[in-house]
Formats: C-alpha cells, sequence, structure tokens
C-alpha cells in the first residue's frame, strides 16, 4: 500500500511521463481545497476547472471570503465580490485555494 | 444571425437579457404594462415571454428572456435565452446589470459585445450597491464598452421616460460595442481557428443586405467578420452545436489549434477563454467601480447566519410554513362563510326566483341557478384561503427567503437522491404543479428533472387547500389548522419516502452538482405582494371556474340520464350507476357501496382537485340525514358526515386526495416535458401508492378482523412495486 506522500509523487511522475503540464501554479503544501478551507477565512482561487463556476466569478486570483463551511452539510457558501454562492462540496474539493 | 437592426422590419423586436434575478420580468411589466409573475430568487421566467409596447406611434416587440449566466447552454431554460439571442436576431439587446454585483454581470456583457450584438445597458439594484457602499461611473463605463448604460431603480416608481428615449436612439443608431481581445497566443491560434470556420462556411462573409450600399456593406462584412470570430471562440470553448457543424478534416484542425492553447496556458481551453474575459472585466471594474467601504460584510449576511444556522435554521423553516398555513386557514375562516352564503343567495336562491318569475323550464332554472349558481358559490369560498396563502408565499419569495430554504432543504434532499436546488420546483408546488414541473427545467441534468418532476404532486397544490378545508372543518372543527398542515406534512413525507424508494431502484446515479446564488434579502413591497397573488388568484380562478363548471355540468347531464337496472327496470342515473361500479375498489379505505358520491368526487378530482368539493357539494344535497336534522348545518354537510360514517374514512379520503393521480394539467405538462412513459407511470405509480395508504390508515384506525389481510396485502403489493422498479433500475444501468 502507498502512503499519501508516495502516491503523489507517483501522480506527479505520471504527469511528468505523459508531458502534461501542472495546472495548478501553486507549490506543493500552498494550497488546500476548498472545502478545508475554514469559515471565515479568505483565500485566493490558484486553481478552478470548472467552466459553470468560472462563468459565475470563480475564477484563478478572485479572492473569495468563505462564510459556512461545515463537514457534516453537502455544501459550503462563499462569498465571491458581492455574490454569496451555495456550491456543492463536491465541485468545491476540486476547486484550489490559496490562504490570504 | 446578424445582429444589426433590419431596416424592413415594421416591427422592431427587444431582447431583455441578464443574469438571473436582475429584474427582468419587472422592466418587461414595465415596458410592456404586463402583470407577469416576478420574483426575488433565481428561475422565476424558465421560457421566453413575449410583450407589445408603443413608442411614438411604433410598436416595438419586447421579450423577456429566462436568466442565464453565460450564453453556453447549460439547462434548458439557458438554452431558451441563447437560442433566441442566437436564432432569432433581435434588433436591440437590453442587458440587464445589477450593479450591486457588477462584475459576475459583466461577464454576460462580453460575450454578447463578442457577438457584435447591438446593446443597451441597463443598471438596476443601484440602490443596493449605493448601501453596499459602491459608486459606478456609469458614463466612464459605457464609454469603455461601446453602448450607452442606464441606471434604474426597478422596484421603486420607474422613470420609464429616460430608457425609452435610449431605446429609441438605439435602435435607429445602434452603436459597435468594443471587440474584446485574448492573450497574443491565443489570438494567433484564434486566427487560425477562424479561417476554418470561413472555409466551413459557417457564417458566409457574402453579402447578404438587399439593397447594398457602401456604408451597408461594410456593416455587414464587419458583423460577418464578428461572428466568425464568435464561433471560432465557441469551438475553442467546447461547444457541441458549433463542432457539430464541421467536418471531420476541419475538425482536427480547430483541435489542433485549442491543444496549442491549452497547452501554453496549461488550462482547460474554456477556462483560458473565461480567465482571459475576467481578466477585461477586471481592469473595467478596477477603472468605473469606487468602493467606499472595504468591510463586505451586509445585511443579508447577519440575517442569515440566523436563518441558515445548523441549529436553528430547520426549526425556523418549519416554523414559516406552519405560520402560512396558520393565517391561511384562521383568516380565512370569517371570510369562507361570509362570500358562500353571499354568492348563494345571489346566485342560487334570488337568481332561482328569478328564473321562476320568467316561467323558464324547470330544469333550464336547475341548470342555471343549483348547478352553476352553486359552482360559482363554491369557487368564491375557495378565494380567502388561497388568497392568505398566496400572499404568505409572495412575501416569502420576494423576501429572498426561497432560495435559503432551498440550501437547508439541500441536506435532506441530497438523502433522496436529489441536489437542493430542485427544492424551489417543489415550493413552486405549493402553488400549483403544472408551473411546479416546468420550473424542473432550472436543474441542469435530465435525470434531475425526471426525478424532481414525479416528486411534485406530493406537494400539496393550492388546488388542494379547498378540499382539505372543506373537509378539515366539517370533521374536525377544533383542529382544521393541525389536520390541514398535517396532510401537508404528510405529503412531503411520503415524497421523500418515493424519493428514497426510486433512488434505490431506478435513479441510481448522484444527483447532479448543486450551485446556487443567494440572492440578498429585499423589503417585499405590497404593490409587487398584491400583483403576485394578484396573477395567480385570477390564474386560479379562471382555471377553476372553467374546470369546475364543466365537471358540475358534465355531472348533472349524468344524473339526470338514466338506464333501466334490474328485473323491475328502474331506471338508475348513469353517474350512481358510475360511481357504484367504482366505490368497491375503494371499500379498503372504507368508502361503503352506499358512498358513491365519494368515487365520483374522486373521479372529477382528475380534472381538477378544486372540482373535489364541488362535486361533493352537489352530489350530497339529496340523502336520508337531509329531512330529519333541522340544524343550519348544511345538508350536503349533514350528508357527508353520514355516508362517511367515522372520522377514520374521512382522513383515509383526505389522504387519497393528497396522493392519487396529479390533474390533467399536470398529467399533460408531464407528458409534454419527458414524454408518455413518465406520464403513465406517475399517473399509475401515485393512484397505487394512495389507494394502499389510504387502506393502510383506515384499516389501522378502523382495526377489525379483517384489518389484518389488507395490511398484509398492502405491504406484499407494495414489496411487487419495489422489486419490480428494482428490476427495470438494473436493466437501465445494464443497459446503459
Amino acid at each position: 500500500m502507498l502512503n499519501n506522500r508516495n502516491r503523489g509523487r507517483l501522480s506527479r511522475f505520471g504527469r511528468r511521463f505523459m508531458q502534461r503540464r501542472e495546472s495548478c501554479p501553486c507549490a506543493s503544501g500552498d494550497c488546500l481545497s476548498l472545502t478545508d478551507l475554514p469559515s471565515g477565512e479568505k483565500a485566493i482561487i490558484t486553481c478552478n476547472k470548472h467552466l459553470l463556476i468560472i462563468e459565475r466569478g470563480l475564477y484563478q486570483g478572485m479572492t473569495l471570503t468563505m462564510h459556512r463551511n461545515d463537514s457534516d452539510e453537502p455544501n459550503v457558501i462563499v462569498a465571491v465580490g458581492d455574490a454569496r454562492y451555495v456550491l456543492d462540496r463536491r465541485i468545491a474539493r476540486e476547486i484550489r485555494v490559496k490562504i490570504v | 444571425m446578424i445582429m444589426r437592426i433590419n431596416p424592413m422590419r415594421a416591427k422592431p423586436i427587444i431582447a431583455l437579457v441578464g443574469n438571473p434575478n436582475v429584474g427582468k420580468t419587472t422592466l418587461f411589466n414595465a415596458l410592456t404594462g404586463a402583470r407577469q409573475t416576478v420574483g426575488n430568487w433565481p428561475g422565476v421566467t424558465v421560457e421566453h415571454k413575449s410583450g407589445m409596447c408603443r413608442f411614438h406611434d411604433r410598436q416595438i416587440e419586447v421579450i423577456d428572456l429566462p436568466g442565464v449566466y453565460s450564453l453556453s447552454s447549460g439547462s434548458p431554460d439557458e438554452q431558451v435565452a441563447r437560442s433566441y439571442i442566437l436564432n432569432e436576431k433581435p434588433d436591440l439587446i437590453i442587458n440587464i446589470v445589477d450593479a450591486s454585483n457588477l462584475e459576475r454581470n459583466l461577464y454576460l456583457t462580453v460575450q454578447l459585445m463578442e457577438l457584435g450584438a447591438p446593446l443597451l445597458m441597463v443598471l438596476s439594484m443601484n440602490d443596493i450597491a449605493e448601501a453596499n457602499g459602491l459608486s459606478i461611473d456609469i458614463e466612464h463605463l459605457a464609454s469603455h464598452l461601446g453602448f450607452t448604460a442606464l441606471p434604474l431603480v426597478m422596484n421603486k416608481q420607474m422613470d420609464l421616460s429616460v430608457l425609452t428615449a435610449a431605446i429609441e436612439h438605439s435602435l435607429t443608431h445602434p452603436t459597435n460595442p468594443q471587440c474584446i481581445y485574448y492573450d497574443e497566443i491565443v489570438e494567433k491560434h484564434l486566427d487560425n481557428i477562424l479561417r476554418t470556420t470561413v472555409e466551413a462556411g459557417m457564417y458566409p462573409l457574402a453579402s447578404r443586405t438587399e439593397s447594398p450600399t457602401k456604408v451597408a456593406l461594410a456593416e455587414e462584412a464587419y458583423s460577418a467578420l464578428l461572428q466568425n470570430r464568435w464561433m471560432a471562440v465557441k469551438l475553442i470553448e467546447g461547444d457541441k452545436e458549433y463542432s457539430s457543424k464541421l467536418n471531420a478534416e476541419q475538425k482536427e484542425t480547430v483541435d489542433k489549434e485549442i491543444l496549442a492553447i491549452s497547452k501554453h496556458r496549461g488550462q482547460e481551453p474554456g477556462a483560458v477563454i473565461a480567465d482571459d474575459r475576467y481578466g477585461f472585466i477586471r481592469g473595467l471594474v478596477k477603472d468605473v467601480v469606487k468602493r467606499h467601504r472595504v468591510g463586505q460584510w451586509t445585511f443579508s449576511d447577519a440575517v442569515d447566519k440566523v436563518v441558515l444556522s445548523g441549529f436553528i435554521g430547520l426549526p425556523i423553516f418549519f416554523g414559516v410554513m406552519y405560520l402560512v398555513f396558520l393565517v391561511a386557514v384562521k383568516a380565512s375562516e370569517p371570510l369562507i362563510s361570509l362570500i358562500s352564503s353571499s354568492l348563494t343567495w345571489l346566485f342560487v336562491d334570488k337568481l332561482g326566483a328569478l328564473l321562476t318569475l320568467l316561467s323558464l323550464p324547470k330544469w333550464l332554472n336547475y341548470l342555471l341557478s343549483d348547478a352553476l349558481g352553486g359552482g360559482v358559490a363554491t369557487i368564491g369560498a375557495f378565494i380567502p384561503p388561497i388568497f392568505f396563502i398566496y400572499v404568505s408565499l409572495s412575501i416569502l419569495e420576494d423576501s429572498g427567503y426561497m432560495a435559503r430554504a432551498a440550501f437547508i432543504a439541500d441536506k435532506f434532499m441530497r438523502k433522496i437522491g436529489l441536489p437542493g436546488k430542485a427544492f424551489i420546483p417543489l415550493l413552486v408546488g405549493f402553488g400549483c404543479t403544472v408551473p411546479a414541473i416546468m420550473a424542473t427545467r432550472t436543474l441542469e441534468s435530465p435525470r434531475d428533472r425526471v426525478f424532481a418532476s414525479i416528486l411534485t404532486p406530493f406537494i400539496s397544490c393550492g388546488a388542494k387547500l379547498p378540499v382539505y378545508t372543506f373537509l378539515g372543518i366539517l370533521f374536525f372543527p377544533k383542529h382544521a389548522d393541525l389536520v390541514i398542515f398535517g396532510l401537508y406534512m404528510f405529503g412531503i413525507v411520503m415524497g421523500m419516502l418515493t424519493g428514497l424508494m426510486l433512488k434505490k431502484t431506478l435513479f441510481k446515479s448522484e444527483p447532479g452538482n448543486f450551485v446556487m446564488e443567494l440572492p440578498p434579502y429585499h423589503m417585499p413591497t405590497l404593490n409587487a405582494i398584491m400583483l403576485h397573488t394578484w396573477h395567480r388568484l385570477k390564474d386560479f380562478v379562471l382555471r377553476a371556474g372553467k374546470t369546475i363548471l364543466l365537471v358540475i355540468m358534465i355531472i348533472n347531464v349524468l344524473q339526470v340520464v338514466s338506464l333501466p337496472v334490474g328485473k323491475d327496470h328502474q331506471r338508475v342515473p348513469l353517474l350512481k350507476l358510475g360511481g357504484k361500479a367504482l366505490t368497491p375498489l375503494l371499500a379498503p379505505m372504507g368508502i361503503e357501496s352506499s358512498n358513491w358520491q365519494a368515487s365520483v368526487a374522486l373521479i372529477s378530482g382528475l380534472f381538477a382537485k378544486e372540482a373535489i368539493v364541488g362535486t361533493m357539494q352537489s352530489l350530497y344535497q339529496k340523502g336520508e340525514a337531509a329531512e330529519n336534522d333541522k340544524s343550519n348545518t348544511p345538508v350536503y354537510a349533514r350528508n357527508i358526515k353520514t355516508s362517511f360514517g367515522s372520522s377514520a374514512s374521512a382522513i383515509a379520503f383526505l389522504v387519497f386526495v393528497l396522493l392519487y393521480s396529479p390533474c390533467a394539467a399536470a398529467l399533460t405538462m408531464l407528458f409534454k416535458e419527458h414524454g408518455l412513459k413518465w406520464m403513465l407511470f406517475d399517473f399509475a405509480y401515485l393512484t397505487a401508492l394512495a389507494w394502499m395508504v389510504s387502506t393502510l390508515i383506515y384499516q389501522t384506525l378502523a382495526f377489525n378482523s379483517g384489518s389484518i389481510y389488507w395490511i398484509l396485502s398492502c405491504v406484499g403489493f407494495f414489496a411487487l412495486i419495489f422489486v419490480n422498479l428494482r428490476n427495470i433500475g438494473r436493466k437501465h444501468v445494464e443497459q446503459s
């Protein structure tokens, strides 16, 4: 069984092998998933691949504030500019952010 | 797809386009004098609506489109807006932009600019923007965009003179919006793709103008260039509609260019385009918007802290809903008897007396005064509870609480296999099932749309309320409000149980993603609430009125037409025969064979649920109890009590009304949206479920030696349905 660290290494090796560029410009450890951002914290979006969400203003470089993030709830509430969004946790998990 | 004004068009077309919940319908109503429903939650408009307005002796057609965030085709309501803009070529697009959330709203504006559409911008919600400490330099914004921009406060007394002048000017002098440029490398590949789209003839550069002048030709060529560029951008975004127009060779060329863009930026191609558009928007917003207050904590955030709280959010939700029904029952109680007795006096007693004076035939007198007049009195009695429930729901919708309710419900919705957004169509179902089924169009996934449509009939619509009120007050005069609230809640519980079962059988896949904007709270205005309520009440009275009168007429005809039956050839009315033939099926739920009127009432409910009360009032006029009792209670009420015998059978009957097949209009809408298969499934499943649950309730409440047999039969029948659905679901998974 691989531990998380080695699994990450293997994944990065795979990407290099397939000549795919790392799509998230974020050094290891700097970024976290949006679902891991605690309530009240501000963060900058470093990676978001969902076009539907980007179109709503959650693009790379945008600052957002986590309004509500209870792990027992299926979604999170974020403030992006002057809009408030309810985001599915499944989508939020794939968005990488950097705390400011 | 040319986006320039056509001088030959006698009636110019203006399309209202914008993000959801920015005030498009409010502006549409103001321009056309229409009375379309508006609300403070996304998804109020799900199909385009058209109206006419007149400026200086010139007729203009105004189109209200569903709210969209972008021109990528997502859910069906977004497709309606996109295909209208792209195919119908409006002469002017009024882009309504929420000033309090300019950045996000400009994303759609940028796409419309790329399309080369003749644009006019209206900035709504300026009051909220000011309250949030934002000031926008509108002239500066307009100069950057290349077309006129106007501020307009939608929910106050609207001054349309400036807007109409701007519309006139924009129609006669269409401007060229600014072109959006992407980064150098993207532009290079975009040019290559553009060449391919021209080669493919997706939008020919040749002139299409009927009387070419130099100016017209230049305009045409510029517009065609913009269209081709737009298509090239959409190809990069992976638009299926446009990529299907390319042949294999062209597709390969385009794919190579797209791959190069993706490699260059290390992002998905769609994300590259979106990021660059936001790059332009961000620069623009920095230039024209000044924020006076740094903190972004708003009044709505403070309210949400309480309303969406994990501990008291749910009790608040249930408390609010109970209050709605309490108001509907308690406030309408004195009005029901007043309206009913006044209309009966006028349309039954006085009209009957007048017709007798005019010496009209007895049958015509009966038809006009007792049948039709009685029907009018019945409809009149429905108005107070429906009015109060619609007022309460309008307050909730206009204030912005409905979207929060969807968030609160999401936790439970997931358990039954639906995203939280599906809660909004279900809430619409409290008004009427037909618009509720239509509102499922706001859901992105087809699976979610079908699933949510199947569950909408479990939400008691406004038409069921008169039945609950009528029988609730008759059988449980002291606890009618609790009985009504209980029925509403029971419907929700049964819907959830059905959802759980369908999640494990027919709809095994995961629900779609839940992404929803929470609109800021608004103070609902009396005007908006009354307009909203009037709109729904008028619909109800007209629709219910027509159906009830038709049903009453049919029932009266069937009561008169008779057939000889038995050895002595005694003539029995057709209606009684039909009702008696059906009644044995309802015997396990406490409907005795002598109570055939109840089964006829249920059949009439298939036309419209409101018709059940009218049918009962009409059919129970004659009976044994009528002659003996001298109290003030109406004759039909005493007969109903005698015929049902016990409260247990009344409850079972009410539950059957709650759960059985939706009305003909809702079934038609299901057929239109999802096809014959799902319509038949909903009809059969709901009717079978209603019978099983009513039988279980009656047999449990009036337990006797035969009850065990019926209870076991119901459980067995349900198990059979479950196994069958599971097998169908399994086959479906294997096939897919």
